[in-house]
């Protein structure tokens, strides 16, 4: 199962040239683990950038719009542009905030959405740690990105803010739960929690197939988690105050929409590995399978998110709770059902 | 069935999505104001003025700056029209008061400037720079007498 392909190739090649020229092993490895993770931050801010495009045109389109198209060839240089204004624009602290929170927070929630990248089956043994509790180190690390929402919030010396991260923390712990008992339903089939189990056990059929509602499941938890709409009470600017970011300007509040899209990227990308077969698919390399399949996600993130208008904050805390908990109980129930039946009569 | 709107939902934003846009490209390409859109400058045509100052008497605002000067035969002419742009209220009074039809907004909605004193507007400067269409009854030293119609 194990055959050697591309991009795995490409990191031996390089071990092998590095070997030639660094005195000993040790060093190779400390040169090869820095490489990855510039290689993390390079798919990461690479990607915010690219998804801000993306999204602007895919709103546009779905409003009969034509979006970004001034700065560069089709608008593509606007995302740079806005970067650079960012990056310019004036830091305010608000007076009375807590200060060490406030700084660390965007930091803090940044941190878990970059280390989640280190369990992605990108290709074939093309992974950064392929942990045998791959994706309970995803839940474990992702869910950890709640704690800075509320120290934002907190730390910000502002109701608004302090409320918006009360609502945030409710709504990220509310949706955690059925988006962790939907992927149970395939940790079950598969009877591993190690990334690179997961995808070969989806060589032949993809669960998206065996595990319909579990899809469905993960698809609307992974969009609250997202923060993304149509469960974006977190980040709503103009009628909810920006929730716990308000008082963040310029670059520390870009940081929390570059960990917004790092999460987006996440989401789309457990989502291929966990119900879309990863990087299995014919003729392509599998890193190119991967991508496609995760752009193809994210899509999907998009267009939910130009489609459904926003629940209310009660509305979206019962559907949490009484349907879509609920709901993949029952899936887990079934899978469990399903699993001895296909024992007992195998 | 449960979520039959949501699919719909969706249908409609992916039709959307490969369907035609409808942007109108702004500084390449403008829109028509309507017939009754009030915006811009006045626009002023001096052949037909009469000098009689109703217009800058009906605004509320005193927007309208205007000087005459009577010739021998008893009859005033427009010597200066000057409109203050950003004191007007666009309320319409001067056009509808004006008794020969000479004034009308121009439908210009790019009215920003840099300093104030540039939405001081000289309307009758404007409008011997454009070419007139009849040249009756108007001043005596009126250069653009000559130059035809356009």
């Amino acid at each position: 199962m194990q055959e050697v392909t591309g991009l795995f190739m490409v990191a031996t090649m390089l071990r092998n040239i590095l070997g030639k020229y660094l005195p000993n092993p040790q060093w190779v490895d400390i040169v090869i683990t820095l490489i990855n993770i510039g290689a993390i931050f390079t798919v990461i801010s690479l990607s915010a950038v690219i998804l801000v495009y993306a999204e602007r045109k895919v709103s546009a389109y779905m409003q009969m719009r034509i979006g970004p198209n001034r700065v560069g060839p089709w608008g593509i240089l606007q995302t740079v542009a806005d970067m650079i204004k960012l990056m310019s624009k004036e830091d305010i602290m608000p007076v009375g905030a807590d200060r060490w929170l406030w700084i660390l927070a965007p930091v803090l929630l940044f941190i878990p959405s970059a280390a989640v990248y280190v369990v992605f089956p990108f290709d074939n043994q093309a992974i950064f740690a392929d942990l045998n509790i791959g994706i309970f180190y995803f839940i474990a690390v992702s869910s950890q990105a709640t704690l800075p929402f509320l120290m934002a919030g907190w730390a910000s010396n502002s109701k608004y803010a302090l409320i918006g991260g009360m609502r945030t923390v409710a709504q990220m712990l509310s949706y955690e739960i059925p988006l962790v008992f939907s992927i149970l339903g395939v940790v079950m089939i598969v009877g591993s929690m190690r990334m690179s189990d997961i995808v070969a056990a989806q060589q032949q059929v993809w669960f998206i197939v065996v595990q319909p509602l579990a899809f469905i499941i993960f698809l609307i938890a992974a969009t609250a988690e997202t923060n993304r709409a149509p469960f974006d009470l977190v980040e709503s600017e103009s009628e909810l105050v920006a929730g716990p970011f308000t008082e963040y300007s310029g670059m520390r509040w870009a940081l929390f929409f570059l960990a917004e899209y790092a999460n987006l990227f996440a989401a789309s990308a457990i989502a291929v590995t966990l119900f879309l077969g990863g990087w299995n698919g014919p003729w392509l390399p599998g890193w190119l399978w991967f991508l496609l399949k995760t752009a193809l996600m994210i899509f999907v993130f998009m267009w939910l998110r130009w489609t459904f208008p926003r629940p209310r904050v009660d509305q979206l805390m019962a559907f949490g709770w009484k349907i879509l908990l609920p709901l993949s109980l029952v899936n887990v129930v079934l899978t469990g059902i399903g699993i001895y039946t296909v024992k007992y009569f195998s | 069935m449960q979520g039959k709107g949501l699919l719909a939902g969706m249908r409609i934003t992916l039709n959307r999505l490969f369907g035609k846009k409808i942007t109108v490209h702004y500084p390449e390409e403008k829109i028509p104001m309507s017939p009754r859109f009030r915006g811009g400058e006045l626009d002023l045509a001096h052949n037909k003025c009469i000098a009689c100052g109703l217009c800058a008497m009906a605004c509320p605002n005193q927007v309208i700056e205007l000087t005459t000067r009577t010739d021998e035969h008893k009859k005033r002419h427009l010597t200066s029209y000057i409109y203050h742009s950003g004191r007007c209220l666009y309320c319409n009074y001067c056009i509808e008061v004006c008794p020969t039809d000479a004034i009308c907004w121009d439908k210009n909605y790019e009215n920003s400037r840099y300093f104030r004193h540039q939405l001081d507007v000289d309307c009758l400067a404007i409008s011997r720079g454009k070419s007139p269409n009849a040249v009756v009854g108007t001043n005596p030293d009126d250069t653009d007498k000559e130059e035809g119609t356009t």
